[in-house]
């Protein structure tokens, strides 16, 4: 019955791996690039955990329709919402981290976090 | 009477605005824009102070943005802890501006002033939004809102240093808000809410059935607030980012940024999950632990630099470590003083470092060991630093007694006299890098025993004051405040 439990749960599951992955490559990647890489799978893991929370199976979008049946299901449309606020928050902490990224490579000449310490 | 309903959210809404247009000034007509960003903190000081009189005369403000009520819309809330900390906010906020205005010309190149500013007031605008709203999802919107603002006045010098400090500070700070996205995406799954008081009454409900949620969500939201408040084992971009910034964001970030995120953590571990489960995942043992490690590492670690800045910076960690001890105690008393010691740390650590700003202002000295005949060229600057480093040692008329004496009583009350043995360590270790400063500035041998008027702008002077005598009235006066928070920690904790 957990094992069941388990499988029909999966988008959860894969949202927790894609955030433990984004956690990992934020923390141990030296390439700075693949650091912001990894800030943006960190941000798809939560994201894809909202819609998750939000889905019905067999849920339609929640946009009224006459011509559909009675006793249709909608889907939850506010974790959509949620996301859609959360993708322009990273997109703007994505813009911002290589404009700094930008910056330090005309300072050091490397994007390469090591060398950077090393040089400083 | 409608637009006084709306005084809460025009109080967020406009420093906002002023925001919106600022660049186009700073691109145009920079000149004009430090008294935008004056008017602009003005008018929230203006609307703050009458939000406080309002909730000081017993009644809580609440407003639903759009119209929309709590379970749908985007609540507004303002009690005894967000006045106090508007109040904080706004008040310290004019000084620094008014410090900048002379400093900041030296300190980075002249074409980024104007959006020094634009980022000065959205960092304000966001703080102030953090405190007072009441709905989860807000809540890491205006979080970041503060990541971005404050890294930008990292960044603002142009130096190396500074560019790398604040990529280090965004790529963590975006790591806790991620942490803390998740712990709200988890409440909402387990609740269905996003509103604080029915996420509360909803996991009074259902939250017995979760434990282990529970215990990760309340997990996520210590990691996640906890790497932007710098907690002790997550302060590792702490000195490098408030000591490379220019003088001003130094004093604001290290006096308010990471103090509205504690007062966020605060607002969900007592309103949304409740004393019992703050006690039941074992949260309360894990930041007292982590508390008492900051009182001693950030001590220790600030004892060796030799920057003063960077000094400075430790001495933060140091000093957040005494306002979770508070928070980790969970009495009434405990809790009352570590909100008391947010604002009298506030007034401390502003003085600091505007007075270090002084300092490079008139001799370009940065070092601790460069101090030797200061006391006598600056006199009103280092009194200043004097009263505000007597303060943190924790010497009785100073704010900062008041705080040591009542966590050293609280923590005994909490039957925990470990803490006391750790206060007073702390406490000495503060003295043992703040005196050999002071000892330096004022009894080298050598120097002329003559005094100089500064050679400081009056208005970088006036703040500096204010902030020193703003310590010795918290010195003295305490009582008036810790009667109005107490009103609101009884509220949640009894």
């Amino acid at each position: 019955m957990e094992l069941s439990r388990l499988l029909v749960n999966y988008p959860y599951f894969i949202s927790m791996i894609l955030f433990c992955l984004g956690c990992l490559a934020i923390l141990t990647q030296h390439n700075l690039i693949k650091k912001v890489i990894g800030i943006n799978i960190m941000e798809t893991g939560i994201f894809l955990f909202f819609i998750a929370v939000g889905n019905i199976q067999g849920g339609v979008a929640p946009i009224y329709d006459p011509a559909l049946p009675e006793g249709v299901l909608y889907i939850n449309p506010l974790p959509s919402v949620l996301v859609l606020t959360g993708i322009v928050v990273s997109f703007s902490v994505t813009a911002f981290a290589l404009a700094i990224i930008v910056k330090l490579y005309y300072f050091y000449g490397t994007i390469y976090a090591p060398e950077i310490i090393r040089l400083r | 009477m409608q637009y006084l309903e709306m005084l809460p959210f025009l109080l967020i809404l406009l420093p906002l605005c002023i925001c919106f247009v600022m660049p186009m000034f700073a691109r145009w007509k920079s000149e004009v824009c430090p008294y935008l960003a004056l008017g602009a903190t003005v008018l929230a000081l203006i609307m703050s102070v009458m939000l406080t009189v309002q909730v000081a005369g017993g009644e809580l403000l609440s407003y639903a943005a759009g119209g929309w009520l709590p379970p749908w819309g985007i609540e507004i809330f303002i009690d005894e802890l967000a006045a106090m900390m508007l109040l904080l906010l706004c008040g310290t906020c004019l000084f620094v501006l008014l410090f900048s205005y002379r400093s900041l010309p030296k300190e980075i190149p002249p074409p980024a002033a104007g959006w020094y500013y634009t980022l000065f007031v959205l960092t304000l605008a966001a703080m102030m939004g953090m405190t007072v709203t009441n709905d989860l999802f807000n809540l890491y919107v205006m979080v970041e809102i503060v990541a971005i603002g404050s890294c930008g006045l990292v960044v603002a010098k142009g130096e190396r240093l500074s560019t790398e400090a604040s990529l280090r500070y965004l790529m963590l700070s975006t790591l806790g808000s991620g942490f803390l996205l998740f712990a709200i995406a988890f409440l909402y799954q387990v609740t269905g809410n996003l509103n604080y008081p029915y996420v509360a009454t909803e996991l009074l409900r259902v939250g017995e059935d979760y434990p282990f949620l529970m215990w990760a969500t309340m997990s996520f939201f210590t990691v996640g607030l906890g790497v932007k408040a710098a907690l002790f084992p997550m302060h590792i971009w702490l000195p490098d980012a408030h000591s490379s910034a220019p003088s001003p964001s130094s004093a604001v970030l290290s006096g308010l940024v990471v103090k509205v995120y504690i007062v966020a953590q605060l607002r969900i571990y007592f309103e949304v999950f409740g004393f019992d489960v703050f006690h039941e995942t074992y949260m309360r043992y894990l930041i007292l632990f982590l508390a008492a490690l900051a009182m001693l590492g950030g001590s220790l670690f600030a004892f060796v630099q030799l920057d003063l800045k960077r000094r400075l910076a430790y001495s933060t960690v140091a000093q957040i470590g005494y306002i979770f001890l508070g928070f980790g105690l969970g009495t009434v008393w405990g809790i009352k003083i570590a909100l008391l010691h947010i604002i009298i740390h506030a007034f401390m650590k502003i003085c600091l470092f505007l007075s270090a700003g002084a300092v490079y202002y008139q001799t370009g000295r940065k070092k601790v060991t460069h101090f030797s005949g200061l006391g006598y060229q600056m006199p009103v600057t280092m009194a200043a630093f004097t009263i505000a480093s007597l303060s943190m040692v924790g010497i009785p008329l100073f704010g900062g007694f008041i705080t040591k004496y009542g966590l050293a009583l609280g923590s005994l009350e909490a039957d925990n006299p470990y803490f006391v043995v750790l206060i007073v360590l702390s406490g000495l270790l503060n003295a043992a890098y703040y005196f050999p400063i002071i000892w330096q500035a004022y009894f080298t041998s050598g120097a002329e025993m003559k005094f100089f008027m500064d050679k400081v702008p009056v208005t970088m002077l006036i703040p500096i004051a204010i902030m020193a005598l703003g310590v010795i009235y918290m010195g003295i006066f305490p009582g008036s405040i810790l009667e109005f928070l107490e009103r609101y920690v009884l509220r949640y904790l009894l």
